[in-house]
């Protein structure tokens, strides 16, 4: 796959990642010990893919999502270490984001890294992309990229929207905070005074508001406002919110589950962000609703070229929406593979037990395949296999060591030791019976 | 194939021998508005069930949030107590056949006799009614299993007493003896003694759900209504907690009212599922018979929107629209504002040319009020002519669904009023559709249907 | 939003119930002492009780009335370190020493009597409120919202003062003012709590309300009560001591607000010592009751206790 194209000054012959975790460690504290829930997981988000995280409770899928926004609370939290990679892009200019040759139809092209303007180097990891650590980025520079580079859509949007305002000045928000001189632009404000300015990009506006309503200025400011409603109506409606003029004016509470999920949606894809951060965002749904949503993201996701990261517990939901998953367990990524690979060939005993235990049709009825046993405790784990204890296939050197991952088929990572032995360890006899 | 799934339990299950008879069941919550706590509405949480549980099997109760199931799980259960209807605990055929009859007649047409007959019968079976010793054989005989694990458990109380507090309340045991029946209903559900002496928040989600089922067996009751007793589960622990009821419900012949969301757990586990739709069934039948030849739209639309069985029998997109107020329920069918194949029968009526003008950028804004003759005929006044016609104009093309646009009788514009009229449609009843399977649509696809 | 696996501690088999419960008072007693700020408190605590309860041991008894001030005529405003009177003497001849002991003994009486009182009935009022609901629930609800909104000082001296100067009024006066605290939180508290589902789960298994209410409910809602309680200890002499300061207490008897009242006059004459060893004693009682409390809030804090 190649990026041709004479608009960047870099022309990598390879599509980079547009997130690389690396190694990442998010320890807690708590009374009992450090709580290991992100224990060295890495992975990467292709350009334009989906990619799902999947696992079941506490085991730190929530966490790593977080952990790209830098929303884990810290303390309790620790960032005991890694990184996280982020290659912002940049409007296409070629095309003015309408998708071209250029971009791929995506509207947007990898910013140039400032270090070396393209030719590889240090900084950008020989990528010629503008690279930014975004554990390591200060607050200020982080603010730049949440809502605008990277979006989140969280599980209950009920909680997520603010009650107390209208959907109307909730999306706003990220027009103001985002896309200042867009804004200004379409309201045709040229020689846009500072107060507009101000109240565009300051969000306590009272006192700017104030004075803007003062007759002389109060025909620049409506300007204004009637440019903001165009672009949250038109954020709205592409997430097929009907009749959206009237659903600004609503308050989160008038309007169903669906609705305000489609909302957070429109709110995430506003700026048109490289990666859209989806976690558990149907879980609190209705079936019928969920499958609406889903289709709604699969379709954006088309149409935007974004990259997802798409958290959920549900491996059949997952299997809907994502190119790409990574299973967790306990704080690790036990598996990752294409979509089908994990679905057709799962090479991990938790995920094999993960796929038989939902209950199907074939199955007899109090024959599901269950996993024996709780998920451990992570505080302080030793090291060995964070599923020795739970596993069928359960050796010694499982309990000795640590498997970390390695691909054993193109593109399809596991970490066991069935798959690759410890080092120094002779294959265990019990790993040749067969994989169910 | 789905159909072989699932006998295990039912050749056990006597055709005759109900449990419990649930008749005609209606819960209806008031609403309250203002300073003076007005009685302004009532929401209709559960509007008019009826359906049987055999001795020994499981019944499926499915529907979105909302639809009324865990209202309806209450009123089983003992919990709540009907707004009108009945729930009837084990009753002998012959009684029951006695109380369909008398339950049949019209209240004004019973006589005197049917009248104590009623009373008699409701006095020792009616679960709101009954009392005394009628009630505590009840309340030993059927149980309760939570969803939330962490919320049904006292954070006070020991194992020991939270699973022996049903044997101490009835008096079965005390002492040593309570102690020792306790490690006994814990080790049925794969715990044991050493759990005894601990809190429940010392337990992980999946534990703590066989304690409340270790409770729930502790006076070896006949019925147990689980409420949606794996949903805040991981699908690992969920296949454990399956596994573990289904093989109690076989070791001590346990009939289940198996309350759920989810589709692929409650074919597992169903023997009959019902199906309801905003406090009403949409349809009910046997197990292999919903999932294959489902008969109304929603079951179909449930089906498809769910991950794992994407094999619809009418190619649907999912669902559009969401569920209409429960305290202002649609008159006709309840689910045909969201119905794919809708029919003019379907009961269309004025709210859904209200409803589908407020999905419509700039007319809704001009409506001023609406006043209603009934349900299907109302004046529409806007504030000024233009919104009037515009409205009128709408209604004749293809702007509007279809179906409603052949419901419509009448549209007349006097000025800046609009006359509507649906054609009126009675409420649907279930019909039956094939053995024990019964769906309340007016479409029949049975018919239609190539046999497999 | 991060769900950690809590620690299931090992818990050898043969257990018993009195064990564990033992056990777990043992843990919530000894994440107590873990705070600096509630140790000083439980130590000021501990040492103005001993000198209430000694009392008699420490100061000679007056008679026939030991809660009576005795008079040494011979040394009046006496300054401190005076031969028999180590903290000095007030204007009218009053041992201040064995007024702060003796005054203990008075607050110590004060505040148990006047926080029994209020507890019992507040509790019983907001039980009765939030777990019937319903008209009941409105008409002690408004009673009480009557009741909180007057402010607690001016409510209690008007009682005292409409009921005339004496020690019983003031008992009177402050149980009457604050029981309504104890009925507000604790209907709030039944409210929420007999919304969880094992109190469902009671009704199912058949049990009565009485026993529902004292096993599920009355267990799970009476935490900040006995914080407040703890809080209430220390406010209440506060209170008490300045209705005895205002004059609503009988002249004469052991209590610190009476004795900073007698004290008063002499300030400006620079006998300050009568007014400020009570003065400071009131302070005492109410920052240790108050530093108790605070500690044995976080520590009973629900949500910290689960993760214990």
């Amino acid at each position: 796959m190649s990026l041709a194209g004479a608009d960047s000054a870099t022309q990598p012959t390879e599509r980079v990642a547009v997130a690389s975790v690396e190694d990442l460690r998010v320890h807690f504290r708590s009374k009992a010990g450090t709580v290991h829930a992100v224990d060295g997981v890495s992975f990467d988000i292709a350009d334009g893919e989906t990619l799902g995280l999947v696992g079941e409770t506490g085991c730190g899928k929530s966490v790593t999502a977080r952990s790209f926004l830098r929303l884990v609370p810290m303390p309790p939290g620790i960032q005991a270490g890694g990184s996280i990679m982020f290659r912002p892009h940049r409007s296409c200019s070629a095309c003015r984001g309408e998708g071209c040759e250029v971009c791929r139809h995506s509207g947007r092209v990898p910013e140039a890294c400032q270090a070396c303007s393209g030719t590889g180097c240090e900084k950008c990891e020989q990528t010629g992309q503008h690279t930014v650590d975004l554990l390591t980025l200060s607050e200020k520079q982080l603010q730049d990229i949440r809502g605008n580079r990277i979006a989140m859509i969280f599980q209950d949007p009920g909680k997520a929207l603010n009650p107390a305002l209208p959907i109307r000045d909730q999306v706003a928000e990220v027009f103001y905070q985002h896309r200042t001189h867009d804004l200004l632009a379409d309201a045709g404000l040229d020689d846009a005074g500072p107060l507009l300015i101000r109240r565009a990009t300051l969000k306590t506006r009272r006192f700017e508001d104030a004075i803007l309503a003062l007759p002389p200025l109060r025909a620049r400011r409506n300007k204004l406002m009637a440019a903001v409603d165009t672009r949250i109506a038109d954020a709205l409606a592409e997430t097929q919110i009907p009749n959206p003029r009237k659903v600004m004016d609503r308050y989160p509470h008038e309007l169903s589950g669906g609705m305000r999920q489609r909302v957070m949606i429109a709110q995430a894809l506003a700026c048109d962000p490289d990666l859209l951060i989806a976690d558990e965002p149907t879980t609190a749904l209705d079936v019928t609703v969920q499958a609406r949503i889903l289709e709604l993201v699969r379709e954006l996701q088309q149409r935007h070229k974004t990259s997802v990261l798409y958290i959920s517990h549900d491996l059949s939901l997952v299997r809907e929406v994502c190119d790409r998953i990574a299973v967790m367990y306990a704080g690790r990524i036990v598996e990752v593979a294409a979509t089908e690979s994990i679905f057709d060939d799962p090479r991990h005993p938790y995920t094999q037990g993960l796929l038989a235990a939902i209950p199907a049709a074939t199955h007899e009825r109090g024959a599901l395949v269950a996993i024996a046993g709780n998920v451990p405790e992570l505080i302080d784990p030793p090291p060995a296999c964070r599923f020795a204890g739970r596993c069928d296939y359960e050796a010694s050197a499982c309990r000795e060591n640590d498997p970390t991952l390695a691909q054993v088929a193109p593109a399809h990572d596991v970490a066991c030791f069935i798959h690759h032995p410890a080092p120094g360890e002779e294959r265990n006899p019990s790993f040749d019976r067969p994989l169910r | 194939m789905t159909g072989a799934v699932g006998l295990g339990t039912s050749a056990l299950v006597q055709d005759d021998d109900i449990l419990l008879a649930v008749r005609d069941l209606k819960k209806h919550f008031p609403v309250k508005e203002g300073a003076l706590q007005q009685v302004v509405g009532q929401v209709k949480a559960v509007d008019g069930v009826s359906f049987d549980l055999r001795r020994g099997e499981t019944v499926g109760l499915v529907g979105e949030s909302g639809c009324g199931k865990t209202t309806l799980g209450r009123c089983v259960s003992g919990l709540t107590d009907p707004t009108f209807g009945g729930v009837y605990f084990s009753l002998p055929t012959d009684k029951r056949r006695q109380l369909d009859e008398l339950l049949a007649l019209p209240a004004g047409l019973r006589t005197e006799s049917d009248q104590a007959n009623l009373a008699r019968l409701e006095e020792s079976h009616r679960v709101d009614v009954m009392k005394g010793d009628a009630w505590r054989r009840y309340r030993r005989n059927c149980q309760v299993v939570f969803q939330e694990s962490f919320a049904s458990l006292n954070p006070r109380q020991l194992i020991k007493d939270i699973v022996g507090r049903p044997l101490r309340v009835h008096k079965e045991a005390s002492g040593s003896d309570l102690t020792e029946k306790v490690v006994e209903l814990l080790e049925q559900v794969g715990l044991g003694r050493q759990h005894l002496y601990r809190y429940p928040h010392q337990f992980s989600g999946g534990q703590r759900q066989r304690i409340s089922i270790a409770r729930a067996l502790a006076l070896d009751p006949e019925l147990v209504v689980l409420d949606e007793p794996t949903s805040a589960l991981d699908v690992s622990v969920q296949a454990q907690i399956l596994n573990l009821l289904h093989e109690l419900q076989t070791e001590r012949g346990l009939t289940y009212l198996f309350i759920t969301h989810d589709l692929s757990v409650v074919r597992h586990m169903a023997d009959r599922i019902v199906v309801m739709y905003v406090g009403k069934v949409a349809e009910k039948g046997p197990t292999d018979v919903i999932f294959n030849r489902p008969e109304h739209p929603y079951t179909d639309a449930l089906l498809a929107s769910s991950p794992e069985f994407d094999r619809s029998t009418v190619s649907m997109q999912a669902l559009e629209g969401s569920i209409p107020d429960p305290a202002r329920p649609p008159q006709g069918c309840r689910f045909h504002t969201r119905c794919p194949v809708a029919t003019p029968a379907c009961g269309w009526e004025v709210d859904d040319v209200v409803l589908w003008l407020e999905d419509v950028e700039g007319t809704f804004e001009d409506l001023h009020s609406v006043s209603r003759n009934d349900a299907f005929d109302a004046w529409l006044t806007f504030d000024d002519q233009g919104g009037a016609q515009r409205l009128a104009a709408a209604l004749r093309t293809d702007a509007i669904p279809a179906a409603m646009q052949a419901a419509l009788e009448e549209v007349t514009v006097d000025e800046a009023r609009v006359r509507i009229r649906f054609a009126e449609v009675d409420e649907v009843q279930l019909t039956a559709r094939g053995p024990n399977h019964q769906a309340a649509c007016v479409l029949d696809r049975s018919g239609s249907r190539p046999q497999n | 939003m991060v769900d950690v696996p809590t620690k299931v501690a090992h818990i050898p088999v043969r257990e018993s119930a009195f064990r564990v419960k033992a056990r777990r008072a043992g843990l919530l007693a000894l994440s107590l002492l873990k705070n600096p700020t509630t140790v000083a408190g439980l130590t000021l605590i501990v040492l103005l009780l001993g000198v209430a309860v000694f009392a008699p041991l420490l100061a000679e008894p007056n008679t026939p009335d030991a809660y009576q001030m005795p008079r040494d005529w011979g040394a009046i405003a006496a300054p401190p370190g005076t031969p028999d009177h180590p903290l000095g003497t007030t204007n009218v001849g009053g041992d201040v020493l064995y007024g702060i002991i003796w005054g203990a003994r008075t607050s110590l009486r004060l505040s148990v009597i006047v926080v029994s009182i209020t507890v019992v009935v507040g509790v019983t009022v907001g039980s009765i409120a939030g777990f019937r609901g319903g008209r009941i629930d409105e008409v002690l609800m408004r009673i009480v919202d009557v009741f909180l909104s007057i402010p607690e000082l001016i409510f209690a001296l008007a009682i005292a003062a409409v009921l005339g100067p004496s020690f019983r009024n003031i008992i009177l006066a402050l149980a009457v003012v604050f029981w309504v605290k104890y009925a507000r939180i604790m209907r709030a508290q039944i409210v929420h709590v007999k919304e969880n589902e094992y109190v469902d789960a009671a009704r199912v298994v058949g049990d009565s309300g009485w026993r529902i209410y004292f096993k599920d409910i009355l267990p799970n809602s009476i935490t900040p009560v006995v914080v407040q309680a703890t809080l209430d200890m220390g406010n209440i002499v506060l209170v008490g001591a300045t209705l005895s300061f205002i004059g609503l207490s009988e002249a004469g008897i052991a209590e610190w607000g009476v004795l900073v009242s007698e004290g008063q006059a002499g300030i400006s004459a620079g006998r300050w010592w009568a007014s400020t060893f009570p003065g400071l004693m009131v302070f005492l009682w109410a920052l240790a009751f108050n530093l108790f409390g605070d500690g044995l809030r976080d520590v009973l804090d629900p949500k910290t206790e689960t993760s214990r």
